[in-house]
């Protein structure tokens, strides 16, 4: 079955022809051309494809097209803040060598955002907690979560 | 080693990051072309049967299908990456070898019509007995794979220094081991994906790969196209570790298709595809007889080791060959016997890995242990005693140039109170200590070696031109570093063009560990000759000696009167009105044997230079459960000189990762030619609160030959990090661990008999 459905994506207002049997990573990478978020498994087991959905953080690949309807959907690519000016976060991974091959990167960044909404100062244990369904090949991911603790750190210095 | 450096060993930010962080980078799935066509592939339901007969008809009547192959369609050659392994068709026509093998394909205007093709297409098999075992294959009337191979037996690579049998004889102490290992899933993060596209006599195509020109080569061969017209394109990879080295069936899969629609086609591996069907790696087994002197020198070594091939030659005798080299390149064996088969069986193609030869290494490793333990001498007493050291010859005749080992072991002993811990452990605690050097490049003919070609732009932008790879460990920022570097321009004014078949040279690419060692040197050379055209139009325009001239922050300028200065963008536009732009070449070769061969003359000089790591790590043992923690780990690597220092401290941290904690979670899960855990869920990639607290130590050898003295930095710890993990749980239950990974059931039995051993 063939529906139209409407949404926002990183603050801008979309309609879109779905299936029902499609997810809304589907949707985001071919319709929308958003292919910052990845596919790594298709199954929940990698958090390569996260994104927020009304500000938290869901496994696209398992979220229904047709119940995106109405909701406020974020991605990799609407991170970057006005004069695309580098989100904490993002700054944070790159200056304290939190990406390697960068295929983790996006989900791994989307997650910690989450995090950091719902925690402003967490802890390394609590930062681990975080990003426990996001999968890095990697790093060992010593550098990612220095660079999530960093970023929480900055963004506290700004409050 | 070269002081006063601006930029080459600083932490800076990666080239690559930015794109990365945005998601704006692009990987091969993320491609999008008009016309583009969506692949998808038939895959062998048995582990060995003939194929009878290939029915295509059905799928292509399918509305909206522009493209149905088989092996039929394809030349008949069969690739080998040596002219003794020429097995592998990638598309069969006389049976199948494994389960999840490709036999056919189809490409459609989307996914579905694809799929519904698929479902049309009629292969009559006729199914063969099959065989998985290794020790079972090479038995009299076992089936056999290829009838080449007699007993199955894909590869011997036999190597005999000294006189082993004699020297067994008289040594004080003598001990003889089996130890067995499953094989890993590279786990890459991002899943196997093809886009090719053939339009007017050539083929473009982008996937994750480790080495584009041996990538060009083998489909040139297999679609019998000059390597003008076969051009691999650069684009990000997610990850390799070993396992995007080789051409991939998906490969030949998509040129095909592509040939015949005539559009672009694009192929996506699923998760559980990419790990039947792209690549896998070696389960294995190894029978470890070491003899040592009464003062713990090790006076012989007679070796055996088996490896779980799968169904094709792949890379078979670098892989039956590397975990030798990597032991023989660290530690000094007057007498050394090697005997390592490489078996076919019906399981999926098995390739070269980051952290390949566990049973191995992590086998001598803890042997070891246990023989100094009983000379009362301790890990890092053996160690540095029977350690290589630089100005020495390996056992198979590779100088070794520089050499930090001594260094490794001393810092990690030294950091974690190695030696009274180890003498004393906690009940169920351990320490141990595992090391390895390897060769930084090793010989692949005229691809051992690499060029850059660099030009200055009129505006002082540099671009240059390399066939170095990224497969995420930093290669790209790391040549634009050196270049930043030479060239005294920041690195953002610095636009690489790499890993691109149609424009780059030969280059070993991410494979061989050569990068930093071949492919930097080249770079490196490349800006030195530019660097001295600078030099020589500067010197004549501000009136001072060439010896006085310095290049930094765009500028070239006089060391003895800074004021003396000017744009290098000026001297360039001038260099070009002197009808000599400033344009230059460099080229690096190895000092390696060429007559060296894996199998016909396994002796000479293997790599330019070695480097060398030594890993230590903590755990502890719940004696009812069987489950390993681990709080600590600590490793060092003589990486000769560390580039950037952040990224080489990343890679040993996924070593750790990889190797280290994998030793206790990951390994691939069989029920006869069935792969059980080829997803994400079952095979366990260890996470973020699966890790020890990381102390990631550099050391800096200082290579004479090496960039700025660099060498590989981060695989050393990768094939080190289970051997440390191993010989701590050697300390911890007094015995020798049987088989990795090492899950609770089997930690549990070495736990028991420790007990009955002191009972
Ligand atoms: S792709 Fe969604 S969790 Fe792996
Ligand atoms: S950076 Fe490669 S998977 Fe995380």
């Amino acid at each position: 079955m063939k529906k139209r459905i409407q949404f926002t994506v990183n603050g801008h207002a979309v309609a879109v022809k779905a299936e029902s049997h499609q997810m809304l990573l589907e949707v985001l990478r071919d319709t929308l051309h958003l292919t910052g978020t990845k596919y790594g498994c298709g199954e929940g087991e990698c958090g390569a494809c996260t994104v927020l959905v009304d500000g938290a953080s869901v496994d696209s690949c398992l979220y229904p097209a047709f119940e995106i309807e109405g909701r406020k959907v974020t991605t990799i690519e609407g991170l970057m803040g006005a004069r695309n000016q580098l989100h904490t976060l993002q700054k944070s991974f790159v200056e304290n060598g939190g990406i390697q091959c960068g295929y983790c990167t996006p989900g791994m960044i989307m997650s910690a955002k989450a995090l950091l909404d719902e925690t402003p100062h967490p802890g390394a244990d609590e930062i681990r907690r975080g990003i426990s369904g996001n999968l890095c090949r990697c790093t060992g991911y010593v550098q990612i979560i220095e660079s999530i603790a960093k970023a929480a750190e900055k963004e506290q210095g700004n409050e | 080693m070269e002081d006063n450096l601006n930029i080459v060993g600083k932490r800076v930010v990666r080239s690559d990051s930015l794109a990365k962080v945005t998601g704006r980078a692009r990987y091969t799935a993320d491609l999008k072309m008009p016309n583009m066509l969506v692949a998808k592939v038939l895959r062998s339901p048995h582990p060995h049967a003939k194929i009878l007969a290939i029915d295509l008809d059905g799928a292509r009547k399918v509305p909206g299908v522009k493209a149905a192959i088989s092996g039929f369609d394809g030349s008949g050659i069969k690739w080998g990456v040596f002219r003794y392994t020429q097995d592998h068709a990638m598309l069969p026509t006389d049976k199948v070898r494994y389960i999840g093998e490709d036999v056919a394909a189809v490409a459609a205007v989307d996914e579905e019509t694809a799929l519904e093709a698929l479902s049309r297409i009629r292969v009559d098999y006729e199914p063969l007995p099959s065989v998985f075992d290794p020790l079972e294959a090479m038995r009299e009337g076992a089936p056999i794979i290829h009838e080449q191979y007699k007993n199955n037996i894909n590869i011997h690579v036999h190597i005999d220094v000294g006189d082993v049998d004699k020297a067994m004889e008289s040594a004080f102490l003598v001990r003889e081991d089996t130890f067995k290992a499953a094989g890993e899933a590279y786990a890459m993060m991002e899943p196997y994906a093809v886009v090719a596209s053939f339009q007017n006599g050539f083929l473009d195509l982008w996937m994750p790969n480790a080495g584009p020109h041996v990538r060009a080569k083998a489909l040139a061969n297999l679609l019998k196209m000059p390597l003008n017209k076969v051009r691999v394109r650069h684009i990000n990879s997610g990850g390799a570790f070993g396992g995007r080295s080789e051409v991939a069936p998906a490969d030949l899969v998509a040129s095909l298709l592509s040939i015949k629609a005539d559009r672009p086609v694009k192929l996506v591996l699923s998760r559980e595809e990419n790990a039947t069907s792209s690549r896998q790696i070696h389960d294995m087994s190894a029978t470890i007889k070491t003899a040592m002197s009464k003062d713990g020198t090790i006076v012989a070594k007679d070796l055996r080791a088996i490896y779980d091939g799968g169904a094709y030659s792949s890379t078979g005798p670098i892989a039956t060959s590397v975990p030798f080299y990597v032991y023989e390149e660290c530690y000094r064996f007057p007498n050394i016997r090697y005997n390592g088969y490489r078996i076919i069986t019906n399981k999926g193609i098995r390739g070269m890995y980051g952290c390949h030869g566990r049973a191995f290494l992590a086998g001598n490793e803890a042997q070891m242990d246990l023989m100094a333990k009983e000379l009362g001498l301790d890990p890092v007493e053996i160690r540095l005693k029977n350690g290589l050291r630089a100005g020495e010859m390996t056992a198979t005749k590779s100088r070794i140039t520089s050499c930090g080992l001594q260094e490794t072991i001393e810092t990690t002993a030294r950091k974690t109170d190695f030696q009274k811990r180890w003498a004393k452990p906690q009940k169920l605690e351990g320490i141990g200590m595992g090391c390895v050097a390897i060769m930084c490049g090793f010989p692949m003919g005229f691809r051992s070696g690499s060029s850059c070609y660099l030009k200055i732009n009129d505006d002082g932008y540099v671009t240059l031109v390399t066939g170095v790879v990224d497969n995420g460990q930093g290669n790209e920022s790391m040549v634009i570093q050196a270049a930043s570097e030479i060239l005294g321009v920041p690195m953002e004014d610095i636009n690489l063009v790499n890993a691109d078949t149609e424009i780059t040279n030969l280059d070993p690419g991410a494979y061989s560990q050569a990068a930093a060692f071949v492919s930097t040197n080249a770079v490196k050379i490349a800006c030195e000759k530019a660097r001295k055209q600078i030099v020589a139009i500067a010197a004549e325009k501000l009136a001072v000696s060439e010896t006085d001239i310095a290049l930094k922050n765009r500028l070239v300028y006089s060391v003895a009167n800074p004021e003396k200065k000017m744009p290098i963008a000026w001297v360039v536009r001038e260099a070009f009105a002197r009808a000599e732009p400033v344009v230059a070449t460099g080229t690096f070769f190895p000092d390696i044997d060429l007559e060296r061969e894996w199998i016909s003359r396994p002796w000479g000089q293997m790599a330019g230079t070695f480097s060398y790591a030594t890993s230590v790590a903590e755990i502890a043992v719940d004696s009812e459960t069987g489950m390993i923690t681990m709080p600590r780990f600590t490793a060092a690597h003589d990486c000769g000189r560390a580039i950037n220092p952040m990224a080489v401290e990343g890679q040993i941290e996924g070593s750790v990762q990889q190797a280290g904690v994998a030793a206790i979670t990951e390994g691939n899960l069989w029920d006869g030619g069935h792969l059980l855990n080829p997803d994400l869920l079952e095979y366990k990639v260890p996470l973020a609160c699966d890790m020890p607290e990381i102390d990631a130590i550099i050391v800096e050898s200082g290579d004479p030959v090496g960039p700025f003295g660099a060498k590989e930095g981060g695989i050393a710890i990768r094939m080190n990090a289970y051997s440390a993990v191993a010989c701590a749980l050697t300390n911890a239950t007094g015995v020798l661990f049987k088989e990795m990974p090492l899950t609770p059931d089997k930690v549990l039995e070495m736990v028991e008999k420790a007990t009955e051993e002191k009972g």
